[in-house]
């Protein structure tokens, strides 16, 4: 289109691949190696400048993973709260977005701007509010109080996704379906459960991935009893000293999941859905 | 509507549809109720206690009492002052940085390259990983001791101060880093729409390939880009993480200054009127965006 024509001689998608390919490169794979280095450093030899590779490697930052209670236990927490979060953001969901998606509701606008709300407002925000209505409640630094703190910031996700799947059902079907005698429960149940499935499973990758990588207010509310892998990574990373090691070890440990996820999801996660979740304001 | 009608309804029938219409709107309240209940318990009520508090209102286990002290003080010392417009510095740069190279990528990728399905898996992933990851990343890359001055040090060169510096580009990078990918699948998704007639026409009536990106592809690209752009800018506007990892010592940024009020020293009311100072401002932007919009997106359509 606009490229083509850039270049005259015919070099010029050459020349774009290339420009794509080189920062893709140093971008994303040399960090990611770099990363992937940095957690098999050998902590009794180190890792220092000048060296560009570590001049010993060892297993024994990931044997931390399971000696070091701390990164076990973040692990644990993570992998337990997303889930649940998961879950319930698909419970709380469902019936609004069927409300949402093919009923003449009233306030419309305004309900829509409060599901658009936690989107846009800042996370700190939120947290300044949230922390200190759950100390009183004694929900602040429990396993509870973070599952409701990042299903604030993940459910809008999943309405969006689920209203713009609930719209999309065609009429006919819900039409038929009824004219051959469906009931309210069999129609949900045998029509439009199953016709919004995929809409329910890209808001599910939505919220997995966004509830395993929500920091601000699982930080402000859980910590320092409630700690999961990016709060654990602050840590890491901030303070008087870094551990540069042991940070490597839980960025993989959260990277994977999630790129994995990512990858097989690539056809769920279609433009229409990311459009749905993150796009139209 | 009763006039409209044209003959009289029947009592029974009339009766018949009010109830009908009563049962719909408990159902629709019925069905609204766990999403919307649920960000209203958890977000709104919450949200109403941040602005009640900033006033002086609202206090555990103290009488409250109507005060403007915590807006004075925020105004008054430089630190806060500071640290809000430091924040709006990070904002405002990352945003016009990240809108400049995504509108270019994503144009260039429209054009049919070899590989283009590989990138364009590939540049999706800094959609997932989280800040902090990305943080980590550049940080083992560009930061002081870092690969990349280790790389330049074999040369004799000497590695620029990119991070914990007093303009924070270390953290524009990351946050750049990290919001380029986002930025380009929304415009993407917008440039992917427009009819290629409009492109050839240009070029016929003798507009050179920059002419028609600027002067064609943006403007028509208009709808996705503002919305992108407003939604990065009030991220990170409100970013808390990576400021917090890679800033210098003076000046702090807002939310960095609001966790330690919060956190360390239990000042939950400044920490409120600093969080109402950062959702007013995002507000103001987010309302000037829509007047905006208004103006432009149906000529653009």
């Amino acid at each position: 289109m606009i490229g083509t024509r850039l270049f005259p001689g015919g070099s010029g998608p050459w020349l774009i691949a290339a420009l794509f390919f080189g920062l893709t490169l140093i971008g994303l794979i040399v960090p990611m190696i770099v990363g992937v280095l940095w957690s098999l450093v050998n902590p009794r030899a180190g890792w220092f400048p000048p060296n560009l590779v570590p001049p010993s490697l060892s297993l024994d930052n990931w044997r931390a993973m399971f000696s070091v209670p701390e990164m076990g236990e973040a692990a644990v927490a993570s992998f337990t709260i997303a889930p649940l979060v998961t879950a319930l953001c698909a419970a709380l969901a469902l019936p609004t977005g069927f409300a949402l998606g093919r009923r003449a509701v009233p306030f419309r606008r305004a309900i829509e701007f409060l599901v658009l709300a936690p989107i846009i407002m800042p996370g700190i925000v939120i947290a300044t509010g949230l922390g200190s209505m759950f100390i009183r409640f004694g929900l602040a630094h429990t396993v509870l109080g973070v599952i409701l703190v990042q299903t604030v910031v993940v459910l809008p996700f999943m309405i969006r996704i689920v209203t713009a799947t609930f719209e999309a059902v065609p009429q006919d079907l819900i039409d038929a379906a009824r004219n051959l005698g469906a009931g309210p429960l069999s129609l949900a149940w045998r029509v439009l459960i199953p016709l919004v499935v995929p809409g329910l499973f890209a808001g599910g990758v939505f919220t997995f991935i966004g509830s395993m990588e929500e920091f601000v207010l699982t930080f402000i509310v859980g910590s320092p009893h409630v700690r999961t892998l990016p709060v654990l990574l602050f840590a890491y990373l901030g303070g008087r000293s870094q551990i540069f090691t042991y940070a490597a070890v839980v960025t993989i440990v959260l990277l994977v999941p999630t790129i994995a996820l990512l990858f097989t999801a690539e056809r769920a996660l279609k433009q229409e859905y990311l459009a749905a979740g993150l796009g139209k304001m | 509507m009763g006039e409209v009608l044209p003959g009289p309804v029947p009592a029974v029938e009339r009766s018949r549809l009010a109830a009908r219409r009563r049962r719909d709107r408990w159902v629709d309240l019925l069905l609204l109720l766990p999403g919307v209940g649920f960000l209203a318990l958890f977000l709104v009520v919450p949200l109403a206690q941040v602005f009640l508090r900033s006033v002086g209102l609202a206090l555990i286990g103290e009488a409250g009492h109507f005060t403007w002290d915590h807006y004075r003080q925020f105004w008054v010392e430089a630190q806060y002052r500071d640290g809000f417009f430091f924040s709006l510095w990070l904002g405002v740069a990352s945003t016009v940085i990240s809108l400049a190279t995504a509108l270019t990528f994503s144009a260039l990728m429209q054009v049919r390259f070899p590989g283009r399905l590989v990138v364009s898996v590939l540049y999706k992933v800094p959609l997932v990983v989280p800040s902090l990851v990305a943080a980590f990343l550049i940080l083992s890359l560009v930061a002081p001791g870092g690969i990349l001055a280790r790389l330049v040090a074999h040369w004799g060169w000497e590695w620029p101060r990119l991070v914990y510096d007093r303009w924070g580009w270390g953290i524009i990078f990351v946050l750049v880093w990290h919001n380029v990918p986002f930025m380009m699948v929304i415009i993407s998704a917008v440039m992917a729409g427009i009819a290629q007639d409009i492109n050839d026409a240009a070029r016929n009536l003798g507009a050179s390939p920059w002419e028609v990106f600027r002067f064609v592809t943006v403007p028509l690209s208009m709808p996705g880009v503002s919305a992108a752009a407003l939604l990065v800018f009030i991220q990170v506007f409100g970013a808390f993480a990576v400021p917090s990892l890679m800033e210098s010592a003076y000046p702090l940024a807002l939310p960095v200054i609001m966790q330690t009020e919060m956190m360390d020293r239990a000042n939950w009311a400044l920490a409120s009127a600093l969080g109402s100072v950062l959702t007013i401002a995002s507000a103001i932007v987010l309302f000037a965006y829509y007047r905006l919009v208004q103006g432009r997106e149906s000529p653009a359509r």
